[in-house]
């Protein structure tokens, strides 16, 4: 389990500010709170003790509104930002004891970034764009060629490698920074609010292509978004920010169904719960149900107690029985009444 | 039926805005009267009302000041000011003093002459009497005239305070009326921005009584007294002290020109191999082959328009015979824009990384661009001498600021996401400042570029002053004989060889901008 952990942070402050280093001794001795700090040192605390792994091949999304210190925390795993206090680790290795050399090593070899405003070189071709990081490395032009040719690829970019940036549209232009983060096949992916700019069709798009890719490639991912309906379409867990902490990290169906605080809540209340709760978690064990009257469980339809709401309601329009749930045996082992059912969308239990 | 109602909508039916208790905020003391007059100000549709405030008549510019309107305070200090002089002449003033001084001298020589009338009756001298009673009578005759004068001079007085006490009065009502509105005015300002001086203080009030005392005092000196101190009239100035600080400079350039000697000849030595490149290139090549070269290069980088125009005016330049001073200037201009260029970008590029130096070198730049340059013309003679290096670096003076101000501001303007996306990618900072920064600061920088060009065209004519030859020489030479038909001449030869330098460079400037 340790060897799957790909990225790991641990216990990280930011504080933004001259005196930044004294405000952080008095975090950790006094246990002063944001505003105190801003008082009493003129700091601002931009991550406060943020702590989490990301696994191979997982998408980690880190969801927070503006402001939560979103950005802030994933440039502390490439140290664009240095943490004023805490541990780093990117694949066994301790980010903040590397030497300049070694991270920009990590930087252009294990890890690919992708960025709100797209941040490509208006100067450049699209082709030239993608394989930056590779002249960075100082490889063949022959070779950043071949390669940005196959990563346009990957993102359905063919025929547009002698275009400026400028020249494709918003859409397109993330495809590129895509493209240009896949380009040297890093271990990690850095995703700050990549499709954010973009208009909600272009974004959902986006989205699909990114999840298609990525059940090809297993990057191990850390996306940044605000918004917590993309959180939860993509990300295999997620953490949820607010004033620069993490107040709750989890599946998105923990997210959903077991909101830490009243903050959480409120995010996930309108969130639609049909894809995201299972029939295990709403079902009566089959021996604790009492049937109605006219209700006989022996005709209803039988359906593996791991499908969603949205296949439950499909079949309970079909029927005026209740449900009942089986194991991978066969074996029944719970019962889905309309009542529950609906309780269930609601989010309740 | 449905117009009155929004007419009503519009006018009656909203609820007044209540400023009581702000306008008492505001104004501290006399917050009653303040709230009342500002309602009445904030009612009137054309934004003036009668209203008087009989505290700002009295004090004026007092009043000014202690409530803040220091805008106020010197329009009214200013206006009352002229009239207490025509009231201070008017009472106190010794006008027609002097012809009574005369009057006075006069009658003693009058009483002299009586004098001497009587001698002579004494000693029987009937010629005498005779001639000395006539002097006697003109001199009778002078000083009646001249206390006259003096009398009327004085009456004139009178006419004086009469009319500085109606303008004072009329100043006065002019202060009384126009308080409450412009009070009003900073009251507004002083809801959105607390900074704004409010309440009555009496600090500032004390600052005012100052300020208006002294002026107020010496001023009545300088016009009542019909005698006044010297020191009051002129600033007292010692001779000595100057020429004392004058000797004192010319010592230690003296001092710094002769130990460091070897460093000063060691610029111009430098500067002098360039210049000497340059000149061989430009003027010791054939001319058709220079000529050729440069309008093909006009062609090819601004166009054929271009191309034409550069002919026309290399030909007037050949047939009127300035082509060996056109080319010396050129040269001087090339080794100045070339010195500079390469001097400016690289301290644009540390300027544009490090906040610290960059504030220190602003003002320096600054004092660069706006000395005039017959100012700097001289320390660069005490050091450098003169001839040509002198010259390059008085026009690397001005031609510096630029091309470091616009590399500074073009790297500056560089996107902050973009270079951080090169960082992320493990780019260095030098791949940064070549593959990044440089590129996109270009179209600034080339900007920078054509204006350190032109900025060194005008003093490499400027320096022909300190002997730098050249065109400039030509203007020199004809200014000094006031020969017209010359100095036209020469003068629009240096204007093409701006227009055609500042088309090609622009030329250029123009296929980096498509480029990029």
């Amino acid at each position: 389990m340790q060897d799957d952990v790909v990225i790991e942070l641990k216990s990280a402050w930011k504080i933004f500010g001259s005196r930044d280093k004294e405000a952080m001794e008095a975090v950790k001795s006094e246990g002063l709170g944001k505003t105190e700090i801003l008082e009493r040192y003129g700091a601002v605390v931009g991550i406060a003790d943020c702590s989490f792994n990301v696994r191979r091949g997982e998408i980690f999304c880190i969801m927070g509104l503006s402001g939560s210190g979103k950005s802030t925390l994933v440039r502390h795993v490439n140290r664009l930002i240095e943490p004023t206090s805490g541990e780093i680790w990117l694949m066994g290795e301790d980010v903040m004891k590397l030497s300049s050399t070694a991270l920009r090593e990590i930087r252009a070899k294990k890890i690919g970034m992708v960025f709100q405003h797209m941040a490509l070189l208006p100067h450049r071709s699209v082709r030239d764009n993608v394989g930056y990081p590779l002249e960075i490395r100082g490889e063949s032009k022959a070779r950043r060629w071949n390669v940005s040719q196959h990563a346009l690829g990957l993102v359905g970019l063919e025929g547009f490698e002698d275009r400026f940036p400028r020249e494709l549209s918003g859409g397109m232009q993330q495809r590129v920074g895509l493209a240009r983060a896949l380009a040297c096949d890093p271990d990690v992916l850095l995703m700050d609010e990549p499709f954010s700019a973009l208009d909600p069709l272009i974004r959902r798009q986006l989205q699909d292509q990114f999840m298609a890719l990525s059940e090809q490639l297993h990057k191990t991912t850390l996306f940044i978004t605000h918004d917590l309906d993309e959180a939860i379409r993509l990300g295999t867990r997620i953490a949820i920010m607010k004033d620069g902490r993490i107040v709750q990290i989890g599946t998105p169906e923990d997210i959903v169904t077991n909101p830490a605080d009243d903050y959480v809540r409120d995010f996930v209340q309108n969130i639609s719960k049909l894809k995201l709760i299972f029939a295990h978690t709403i079902q009566v064990p089959v021996n604790d149900y009492v049937p109605a009257a006219g209700e006989d469980l022996g005709q209803s339809p039988r359906v593996s107690e791991d499908v969603d709401l949205d296949h439950l309601v499909d079949i309970a329009v079909t029927t005026t029985q209740p449900i009942v749930t089986t194991n991978e045996k066969g074996e029944d082992v719970g019962v889905v009444s309309k009542d529950r059912l609906l309780q269930g969308i609601k989010g309740g239990k | 039926m449905v117009e009155e109602t929004t007419v009503q909508n519009t006018s009656s039916h909203f609820p007044d805005v209540d400023i009581t208790q702000s306008v008492h905020d505001f104004a501290g003391t006399k917050g009653e009267y303040y709230a009342t007059e500002f309602k009445r100000v904030q009612k009137s549709s054309s934004g003036y009302c009668w209203t008087f405030n009989l505290g700002a008549a009295v004090f004026g510019p007092l009043w000014a000041t202690a409530r803040g309107l220091w805008g106020l305070f010197w329009v009214f200090a200013v206006l009352e000011l002229v009239v207490i002089v025509m009231i201070g002449q008017g009472l106190w003033g010794d006008l027609g003093s002097d012809k009574f001084a005369r009057a006075d001298r006069l009658q003693t020589n009058y009483e002299r002459m009586i004098e001497r009338v009587e001698n002579a009756k004494e000693e029987g001298d009937e010629q005498g009497v005779e001639s000395f009673q006539k002097r006697a009578d003109n001199l009778a005759a002078a000083r009646d005239k001249a206390l006259a004068e003096g009398e009327l001079a004085q009456a004139g007085k009178t006419r004086l305070l009469i009319v500085g006490l109606v303008l004072l009065a009329l100043i006065k009502a002019f202060e009384g009326f126009s308080a409450n509105i412009a009070y009003e005015r900073q009251y507004t300002t002083w809801r959105t921005d607390s900074t704004v001086r409010s309440g009555l203080s009496w600090k500032s009030g004390l600052l005012g009584v100052a300020i208006v005392g002294f002026v107020y005092i010496v001023t009545l000196i300088r016009f009542t007294s019909g005698d006044p101190p010297d020191y009051v009239a002129e600033f007292p100035i010692d001779n000595r002290f100057y020429l004392g600080v004058a000797g004192w400079i010319d010592h230690y350039f003296d001092m710094a020109s002769r130990n460091f000697a070897f460093l000063f000849s060691g610029i111009s030595q430098g500067i002098r191999i360039i210049l000497d490149g340059v000149e061989t290139l430009l003027i010791g090549t054939p001319w058709p082959v220079v000529m050729a070269v440069i309008l093909v290069f006009a062609y090819r980088s601004a166009g054929p328009r271009v191309a034409i125009f550069t002919a026309a005016a290399l030909a007037y330049i050949a047939v009127l015979g300035y082509w060996q001073e056109s080319m010396a200037t050129v040269a001087l201009l090339g080794t100045a824009s070339f010195l500079c260029i390469s001097i400016g970008i690289p301290l644009g590029v540390w300027f544009a990384r490090s906040r610290r130096a960059y504030n220190f070198a602003r003002p320096v730049l600054d004092l660069m661009q706006t000395m005039p340059s017959f100012v700097y013309l001289i320390p660069i003679i005490a050091f450098f001498g003169t001839g040509k290096p002198p010259g390059i670096l008085a026009s690397m003076i001005f031609g510096l600021p630029p091309i470091i101000r616009l590399t500074t501001l073009g790297l500056k303007e560089v996107p902050k996401d973009v270079v951080e996306a090169a960082r992320a990618f493990g780019a260095t900072d030098m791949q940064i400042l070549r593959g990044i920064e440089v590129p996109l600061a270009t179209p600034s920088i080339m900007q920078g570029v054509n204006q350190t060009i032109m900025m060194c065209l005008s003093l490499v004519v400027i320096a022909a002053l300190i002997d730098a030859k050249g065109l400039g020489y030509d203007v020199l030479v004809a200014l000094q004989y006031a020969a017209k038909g010359q100095g036209i001449l020469a003068g629009v030869a240096i204007l093409f060889c701006a227009i055609v330098i500042d088309r090609v460079v622009q030329g250029r400037f123009k296929d980096t901008e498509k480029g990029g």
